[in-house]
């Protein structure tokens, strides 16, 4: 028994041995990628710098000073091929703060929760029909003594601590947290290469299968999440994008962190960066309010 | 393998030495299947890209992002005396009883007010919290 084991951890002690000699890769085994793995991984374009590209958009907020802006491309959805445009500033206060898991986590649940209305209800033993009358005698009949027939502990009977009627779970967080939480969003989608800006959102042509061309091209991802301004889209990418389930458009106003999370990719156009810039920013510099903001300040914008 | 805990024993009944063999537990790495793989069920397949599920929160931040018109609360679909209100039971039968009483059917009302009077009573009356 002990040849046994002294071979055993001779023979370990050699594999060890013989993978640090050889020096492949430092990745334990079960962290490598087999080499013919199908699916390409996606490459990073490297970051604008330099001054070599034309700078199409500069921040119309002010930075403060030991602040720089975060660039990134600019793309246009014209043709499959095409190369970016330029260069685009992004505001640091928006699209690089520091990353607060936490707040993330949270406007996300509250974003589950606040609308949750469980309707869910049985009834208690008072609901129950019947059971007014005492079944038999207090005493003298040798069974157990009961009260009615539809007491929790009998076949039939009312739910003791049921849920009881429509329950909401409606909750607010702080304005300035849910603010927070969308910059975060947007600097995680940035940071990690997933957002995307666009100066417009015409296609040359209503098909869908266009749309996935140019999305698996640029390798963006699974599902795209495209966001403009205003009501107003263009015909051919409501066409596009009605029957595919992935692809979806939405107006300014309507994002929110869940959205932002849930899809892989994020498209924004030049005038959407605009309008958020502005939204988010105001938050940092506002005082609080005296009475609510739905209320008319003669000084709001 | 079972094989190799099989061998270890033959190696310390060949040592022949009695304190060695009462040393070794007896062993297996192997497995000897009591899974029944006929009878697992089935994952439920759920589509994660509805029309719901895609669209699910859009409009939450209505009230930042859209000059405070309209507040998150209101996007909320429900019995309208639980939009934007959070309460315990009493609550929300007292609410309930409040806002929509008058509309009520008699056996409906009757129990609602049958229910509002055993909690007021139980959390007023009885136990620790009173």
């Amino acid at each position: 028994m002990f040849r046994a084991t002294v071979a055993i951890c001779g023979r370990t002690v050699v594999k060890r041995f013989i993978s640090s000699v050889s020096g492949e890769s430092a990745l334990p085994s079960n962290l490598r990628l087999p080499s013919n793995l199908i699916g390409v991984p996606r490459e990073k374009r490297p970051p604008p710098s330099g001054s070599e590209h034309p700078l199409l958009r500069r921040c119309e907020a002010e930075i403060p000073a030991h602040l720089a802006p975060s660039q990134t491309w600019l793309h246009s959805l014209n043709s499959c091929d095409s190369e970016t445009l330029g260069v685009v500033d992004l505001h640091p206060d928006v699209f690089s703060v520091p990353v607060r898991l936490d707040i993330l986590h949270a406007v996300e649940v509250w974003q589950r929760n606040f609308k949750r209305i469980s309707h869910a209800k049985v009834k208690s033993r008072a609901e129950v029909s019947g059971g007014g009358r005492k079944p038999w005698n207090q005493k003298g009949s040798g069974r157990a003594r009961q009260g009615s027939i539809r007491a929790p502990h009998w076949r039939g009977g009312g739910v003791a601590h049921g849920p009881r009627g429509p329950t909401s779970y409606y909750y607010m967080l702080p304005m300035k947290m849910r603010v927070q939480g969308l910059k975060i969003a947007l600097t995680s989608k940035l940071a990690q290469d997933y957002l995307h800006i666009v100066d417009s959102l015409e296609i040359p042509t209503p098909d869908p299968a266009y749309l996935m061309d140019l999305i698996k091209q640029r390798q963006w991802g699974d599902s795209v999440l495209i966001v403009d301004v205003g009501d107003e889209f263009p015909q051919n990418l409501l066409k596009a994008t009605e029957n595919l389930m992935t692809v979806n458009v939405i107006p300014a106003i309507g994002l929110n962190v869940h959205s932002i999370l849930k899809h892989e990719s994020l498209v924004l156009t030049l005038e959407t960066v605009k309008f958020l810039e502005n939204k988010l920013l105001w938050h940092d510099v506002r005082y609080s309010p005296l009475y609510p903001f739905k209320l008319p300040y003669n000084d709001l914008p | 393998m079972s094989l190799f805990g099989g061998l270890l024993r033959s190696t310390v009944t060949f040592c022949r030495s009695p304190s060695l063999l009462l040393c070794t537990r007896h062993f297996t790495t192997g497995s000897c299947s009591r899974v029944r793989m006929h009878a697992i069920p089935k994952l439920k397949e759920v589509d994660r890209w509805t029309e719901k599920r895609s669209m699910f929160g859009v409009y939450d931040n209505i009230g930042i992002l859209g000059e405070f018109k309209a507040h998150p609360k209101d996007l909320i679909k429900g019995p309208v005396w639980l939009k934007g209100f959070y309460g315990n039971e009493l609550q929300r039968l007292i609410r309930k009883k409040r806002m929509v009483g008058d509309r009520m059917m008699t056996e409906d009302r009757h129990n609602l007010e049958k229910r509002i009077s055993f909690l007021y009573r139980r959390f007023n009356r009885y136990g620790k919290h009173r």
